[in-house]
């Protein structure tokens, strides 16, 4: 009786035994399939060509997305790395040629003003000073507002007061010589929004400052805010030469001066600056023209902190 | 680098006498962080393009690809966990979960996916859209404008590799509307997030990266490849 009961757990024994040989042999056969797929999920990564192709509700479809979009996100920073460096290169080369033709100019003027003493060499080289130390400011703002080095601070901000600084700062070339540009703004109540008022100016200047450029004379130049609940609305409309389709998106291009202007002066970075200052405190800007008729430049600045 | 890419895409519909070719080979490139617009009139195919690039409907012929992915390759459940981790919808008709409130609508894919919701991440959602004190609100009592802002937040949560916005602001008057856009173009900026949007409206797309217009079923203007 007692052997058979033995006999009996034995054979129980020998099952367990048997069973969990089984699974366990079938855990590491499962565990290193898990794991080939892992390395060559790796394989694949190292190769940038990592698409994920099968999608269900196991873990390891989760971990695929998960290192999928890790992976992509690993490269497209370095494609951004690479950008950033060329943009670097192109930066440092339109910069060295923004500055030589001014200094080749103040030294041909100097030279000739040896040669024969002259009012007109005089203001060339007053002219061409002034170009380059406009140049060489913008590019300190730029690089600054880049680096970080300089903190945009949003605060609760009466833009009419914005406004009314800049017409008053732009009044004289306005009205310079025959460009006659009226600057149109009625101020209808307080408007607040939340902006930096030091960089704000800076970049409305910009846009301010680029209308009256490309006016034509005896153009008019009107400014308009409007409230919207989320957002404060500035247009900034003139009927001067407008801009094209295909160049709009590249008006804010540091350096970017379409061909149709080279015979006004400037260096493309207006714009750009502008550009970066508003969304650097969370709003954008929008433009409409049409060739010929003009164009609207609409700032957004948001009311609320964000 | 490419988040989507079509290439001869074709979408048929009828037969012989009846065919309707609503999409007539689109080829588009979008690249990651830009913000696109396809504008159309109605009957363009802008729609149907749209329902093309997020996988919402079989195409007739061509290849759509995102983050490498041929979505028409996947099967239709393995399709719609792909949509759930890559793509996020922002509808017409803000479609949100009327028995959830707020914040459980904006965490809701993040949830069906099984994933912690990174509460930072959701926070900065949250403020970016200007709806911290709505958090615990039900939708029907939101204005559609909030609610729409909600609908952006819940495409947002799960950092989608796409947003796909068909006519977001169709909804909403032309005040709310900017605003919304606004929105929208102000985080897309704040997360690098790649935004499709399509619409009618002229002033709406000018918000855009780049516009790009279909016609009769063709992209006929604009930057095909920025």
């Amino acid at each position: 009786m007692g052997d058979e009961a033995m006999s009996y757990l034995n054979y129980i024994f020998l099952g367990i035994a048997i069973i969990s040989l089984l699974y366990t042999t079938w855990r590491n056969i499962k565990i290193k399939k898990t794991l080939k797929k892992i390395d060559d999920m790796l394989d694949l990564a190292t190769t940038c060509k990592l698409s994920q192709e099968r999608f269900d509700e196991s873990m390891l479809s989760k971990v695929e997305s998960k290192f999928n979009r890790y992976l992509l996100g690993l490269a497209s920073s370095e494609i951004n790395l690479h950008q950033q460096k060329k943009n670097i290169e192109v930066l440092v080369s339109d910069i060295s040629h923004q500055i030589k033709t001014p200094i080749a100019n103040i030294s041909l003027y100097s030279e000739l003003l040896i040669e024969n003493p002259s009012e007109e060499y005089i203001n060339q080289i007053i002219f061409q000073t002034e170009k380059l130390k406009f140049l060489i400011q913008s590019l300190v703002k730029t690089s600054r507002l880049e680096n970080g080095i300089i903190k945009l601070i949003p605060s609760n901000n009466n833009i009419n007061v914005i406004i009314e600084s800049i017409i008053k700062s732009t009044e004289y070339k306005a009205k310079d010589k025959d460009k006659n540009i009226k600057i149109v703004y009625r101020e209808e109540g307080e408007h607040m929004a939340f902006f930096d008022p030091k960089w704000t100016e800076e970049a409305i200047y910009n846009i301010v400052d680029n209308s009256i450029k490309y006016s034509r004379d005896n153009g008019e130049i009107r400014i308009i805010v409007t409230e919207y609940p989320l957002f404060i609305r500035i247009d900034i409309i003139d009927n001067g030469i407008g801009i094209s389709e295909d160049e709009m998106t590249k008006i804010f291009k540091r350096f970017y001066r379409s061909e149709r202007v080279s015979a006004i002066e400037g260096v493309g970075i207006g714009l750009y600056l502008a550009r970066e200052i508003i969304q650097g405190e969370n709003g954008y800007i929008k433009v409409e023209s049409q060739v010929g008729k003009g164009s609207t430049f609409s700032i957004f600045l948001p009311k609320d902190y964000k | 680098m490419e988040t989507l890419k079509t290439a001869g895409l074709k979408k048929y519909y009828g037969e012989n006498k009846n065919l309707v070719k609503a999409l007539d080979g689109v080829d588009l490139s979008i690249k990651q962080g830009e913000f696109i617009a396809i504008v159309g009139k109605s009957g363009s195919g802008k729609s149907t393009l749209l329902h093309m690039l997020g996988g919402l409907d079989r195409l007739t012929d061509g290849v759509v690809e995102i983050d490498g992915t041929d979505i028409f390759k996947l099967k239709d459940d393995e399709l719609t966990i792909f949509r759930r981790r890559k793509i996020g919808f922002v509808f017409q008709a803000y479609n949100l979960v009327p028995v959830l409130n707020v914040y459980e609508n904006i965490t809701l894919p993040i949830a069906l996916d099984g994933n912690k919701v990174d509460k930072a991440y959701v926070d900065e959602i949250f403020k970016t859209l200007g709806i911290e004190d709505k958090k615990f609100k039900m939708p029907n009592q939101l204005s559609g404008g909030q609610q729409q802002r909600v609908a952006i937040g819940r495409a947002l949560a799960t950092k989608p590799s796409i947003i796909l916005a068909d006519e977001p602001t169709g909804n909403l008057d032309s005040k709310t509307s900017l605003d919304v856009m606004g929105l929208i173009k102000v985080s897309s900026h704040r997360f690098n997030q790649t935004v499709v949007m399509i619409t009618h409206n002229e002033e709406i797309a000018q918000m855009a990266d780049r516009v790009i217009r279909i016609e009769d079923g063709k992209i006929f203007g604009g930057d095909i490849c920025g």
